[in-house]
């Protein structure tokens, strides 16, 4: 059983400097069978894991990572929390996702260092103001906080933006979710992880899935690196190797698989308290406790794999941010990245039962899918544990892109699908 | 803005990659941080005086002819250029007086060179302990010669030249620490027969000894357990030789362990690259024409592995062959039989290289350095810590990453690279092969966020304009 962190044991520890913390999680053998599969352990597959275990009291379950926990999108994402989304049915599952971000580090007993900094959506012209209000509006009829701030509200709020409006990217105003933050995108990985394995879950790290186990129309088991592994069900959390699984497993997804880019600079001493965003001009930007600046560009406009991203993008969107904060530009950039975000036509997540029966996806989640990680485990955990969706989850299942019944968030999704 | 060839690093292996390139008629573009030719072998070696080209001695001068065949031959040359980023369709990307922009290329060779073996050793980020190659950098560039006597400390044929630079400029060292352990000579003794294959080598490494023993420098060998003492400030080097703990005080301490490749470059292109036990070190993998993994990517000169300077120009000389043969600039009969009398040529002067590779292979103390000594200088973090991560799970350098930051700093992960990836090795108990080493990301040095705002891409319609602006 492991150790709970608390001031004690935190004292505890410092009188032995440190050394002798026990191991946050377990690196278990593979059985041969499991109840569920987990494949991903990125922050959406490890919470599917632990809520499974936690809230269904499905514990005979093996999370199976190609990689290292949060090597993924969840380690290169740029941490930023919101729930300002257009349409009721997403306002509802970033909303659901929010309320427990507000509780995670107490629920984990881990310090996912959510900072609730507030996050501010600039508009750059009249329609930019339009719609930032239609948006403000139906949060507010969905229990969503979110308010407007004019041009000088936005100066009070992060003083450091150039407001002279002479420039290419004037503001006019912005819309400010104060509920709104950053997390710490490894700690997500890693608390998840913790509580997982402490209620029995198997994180299986370095084995890669190469193929789904089918017959009758029913999933047997995943092929992996360390060989074949039984499971009743099996939960899809990849990102961007979604439609490469769904491949595998014989059936086509509704997703484009796009490199999307971040930066940062060198650390400086805290400049900016907030998170300010620019959907026109794909901007994004906040400070972590480092002192480095995180910024956020746009997606490539083609499909790839190469977690990497071009320069264009980033150049734009440093044009953009120069503009806005003049303050930095002397400022140096230390180190660029991409990752592969998977991206749907509305710019919705899936979360569905398959084609196939006992095979579960949870993708789609294009540029924003880290705010959404407790939510998406949770709904997801559900589904898998029910073999129904979840209420929150039913809108945003296979279906709709034969029904027609898209949920359109190319507006909140803040960068451009 | 476009070109055939570009070549990255003015050393060497550049400038003769470079010289060949153009010799044969291609667009050649060389891309030199520096601002002038030479590498860190031949640095300033176009404006050196008289009287320091002969302190630094003939090997030094005869850079000086690379260097004018190269202004020869026509090729574009870009000097004080950084180049920061190449991308997988080889579109150079460099900084050039606050400005970026991208050149085009159809090959590149990459001629980066080396870098010294970062030595952690406790103590060694302390003000006034600098490495050797520094300080022959401060002679060869500005004349300038330690004030105070330095204690010279470490491995390598660097150490023992340096030594005797300083002591024919009047500026001796306090003292030789070497920590090539006893028996280590008997043991690379093996090696000495095809060592005397390439000539002059041998017999100036034992003229530098005899000039530094005539000149009564002090040479304590077989050094073990090295401390830099001082609080603020570099105060006195110790060390355990003979049995007994030695200190030698002095402000100044220059350290050495050899030179690695700088992979920088070729991790950025995501080249293979495989572990060398002899080397003790990660070498892009290359063919006979010097190419790497990635096609019409050429690797010349140390970074290809450690072989010399003479080496260097000859790979870079074999590289540009390569990107001819590449870009059909060459009757292949021709080039293969040039490409022969190089290799031959090659194969001679590295002859030298297992003897000096198993005599002066890096000390135990800095591939194993202790728990308390700092391993990423950037970001602080000891060879304990490290150790600690890969107990609670850390399998590898980029995981590091995320448990430590090590390696995310302004550097970028050069300094400790080789360090971080030899104790997950050790502690995991894997190769060093499969540990692997970070993942580089652009850009190679940081660059002002303005700069990349204003970064000119370029296209095919405006790149004429572009260059008449770049040359009024």
């Amino acid at each position: 059983m492991q150790a709970r962190y608390s001031f004690f044991s935190l004292a505890r520890n410092a009188l032995g400097y440190h050394e002798n913390w026990p191991e946050a999680w377990r690196s278990p053998e593979p059985k041969a069978s499991y109840d569920v599969v987990v494949v991903g352990g990125g922050g959406h597959g490890l919470a599917t894991a632990y809520y499974l275990a936690k809230e269904h009291g499905i514990t005979n379950v093996a999370v199976i990572e190609r990689g290292w926990l949060g090597g993924g999108n969840t380690g290169r994402n740029t941490t930023i929390v919101r729930s300002n989304y257009l349409w009721d049915e997403s306002a509802a599952l970033y909303e659901h996702a929010l309320k427990l971000w507000e509780g995670l580090s107490q629920d984990l007993n881990y310090n996912v260092m959510f900072s609730q900094r507030g996050v501010m959506n600039l508009a750059h012209n009249q329609h930019d103001l339009r719609e930032l209000q239609r948006r403000i509006h139906s949060n507010r009829l969905n229990g969503v906080d979110s308010e407007f701030l004019d041009a000088r509200g936005v100066k009070e709020f992060c003083p450091i933006i150039d407001l002279r409006q002479g420039g290419r990217y004037p503001v006019l105003g912005a819309s400010l979710q104060r509920r709104g933050g950053t997390a710490r995108h490894d700690a997500v990985a890693w608390g998840y992880a913790r509580g997982a394995d402490a209620r029995g879950v198997d994180i299986i790290q370095n084995c890669p899935v190469t193929g789904f186990r089918i017959s009758n129309g029913r999933i047997q088991g995943v092929e992996t690196g360390r060989g074949y592994i039984e499971a009743k069900k099996v939960a899809v959390v990849t990102a961007g190797h979604s439609s490469v699984m769904a491949g595998l497993a014989g059936f086509r997804l509704p997703v484009h698989s796009l490199p999307l880019q971040a930066l940062v600079s060198e650390p400086v001493k805290p400049v900016i308290d907030c998170v300010v965003m620019s959907n026109a001009v794909h901007a994004y930007v906040s400070q972590s406790d480092k002192g480095e600046l995180v910024i956020g560009a746009g997606v490539d406009k083609y499909v790839g794999y190469g977690q990497r991203g071009s320069l264009p993008v980033t150049e734009e969107t440093l044009a953009a941010i120069c503009e806005l904060f003049p303050i930095f530009r002397r400022m140096r950039m230390l180190r660029q990245w991409g990752g592969i975000v998977d991206t749907c036509p509305d710019a919705s997540p899936i979360i569905s039962k398959t084609p196939v029966q006992g095979l579960y996806f949870n993708c789609g989640w294009g540029t924003g899918g880290f705010k959404a990680t407790p939510g998406s485990g949770w709904v997801f955990a559900h589904t898998v544990a029910n073999d129904n969706p979840h209420p929150l989850a039913a809108p945003f299942a296979l279906d709709r892109f034969t029904s027609g019944y898209l949920i359109d968030e190319h507006g909140a999704a803040a960068v451009a699908h | 803005m476009r070109c055939d060839l570009a070549v990255i690093g003015a050393g060497p292996a550049g400038l003769a990659a470079a010289t060949r390139a153009a010799e044969a008629g291609l667009a050649v573009e060389l891309f030199d941080e520096q601002p002038a030719p030479g590498g860190q072998i031949y640095r300033a070696i176009e404006t050196v005086p008289a009287p320091r080209r002969a302190l630094l001695g003939p090997d030094y001068a005869a850079g000086a002819a690379l260097a004018a065949a190269f202004r020869a031959s026509g090729a574009g040359y870009r000097p004080g250029a950084l180049v920061w980023n190449v991308d997988s369709q080889l579109n150079v990307d460099f900084s050039q007086d606050g400005r970026s922009r991208q050149c085009r290329a159809r090959a590149v060779v990459v001629a980066t060179g080396a870098i010294e073996r970062p030595t952690p050793l406790p103590g060694w980020t302390l003000p006034g302990v600098t490495t050797a190659g520094a300080l022959q950098i401060l002679l060869k560039a500005q004349g300038l010669v330690p004030a105070e006597g330095v204690v010279l400390a470490g491995s390598g044929p660097l150490l023992l030249l340096l030594a005797e630079q300083l002591t024919r400029a009047g500026a001796a060292p306090r003292a030789i620490v070497e920590t090539v352990p006893r028996g280590r000579l008997s043991a690379a003794a093996r090696h000495l027969p095809a060592a005397l294959r390439a000539p002059g080598y041998l017999a100036k490494g034992l003229a530098m000894l005899r000039a530094l023993k005539r000149a009564g420098v002090p040479f304590h060998r077989g050094a073990e357990a090295l401390a830099i003492e001082g609080a603020d400030h570099a105060e006195a080097l110790s060390f355990t030789a003979g049995g007994r703990r030695q200190r030698i005080e002095s402000r100044l301490i220059a350290l050495h362990q050899g030179v690695v490749p700088n992979q920088q470059m070729t991790r950025l292109l995501r080249c293979e690259h495989r572990w060398s036990d002899g080397q003790r070190c990660f070498l892009p993998v290359v063919d006979d024409w010097f190419e790497s993994s990635v096609e019409k990517v050429f690797v010349a000169g140390d970074g290809a592995g450690i072989g010399g300077a003479k080496s260097a120009a000859l790979r870079g000389r074999l590289a540009a062959l390569g990107a001819l043969r590449r870009l059909g600039a060459g009757e292949d009969k021709r080039l293969a039989g040039e490409a022969a009398a190089l290799r031959g040529a090659l194969d001679k002067d590295g002859a030298v290289r297992p003897l000096l590779e198993a005599l002066y292979a890096p000390s135990a103390q800095i591939l194993a350095p202790a728990d308390d000594t700092l391993i990423c200088r950037c970001e602080e973090v000891t060879a304990g810590a490290l150790r600690k991560a890969v107990a609670l799970g850390c399998p590898g350098p980029n995981q590091a990453k995320s448990f430590l930051r090590c390696g995310m700093g302004p550097c970028q992960g050069r300094l400790c690279g080789l360090a971080v990836s030899e104790v997950i090795a050790a502690e995991r108990g894997e190769p060093q092969q499969t540990i692997d080493y970070y993942r580089i990301r652009p850009p190679l040095k940081p660059l002002p966020l303005a700069e990349l705002a204003a970064f000119d891409v370029g296209d095919d319609a405006g790149d004429e304009a572009g260059d008449d602006q770049d040359a009024a």
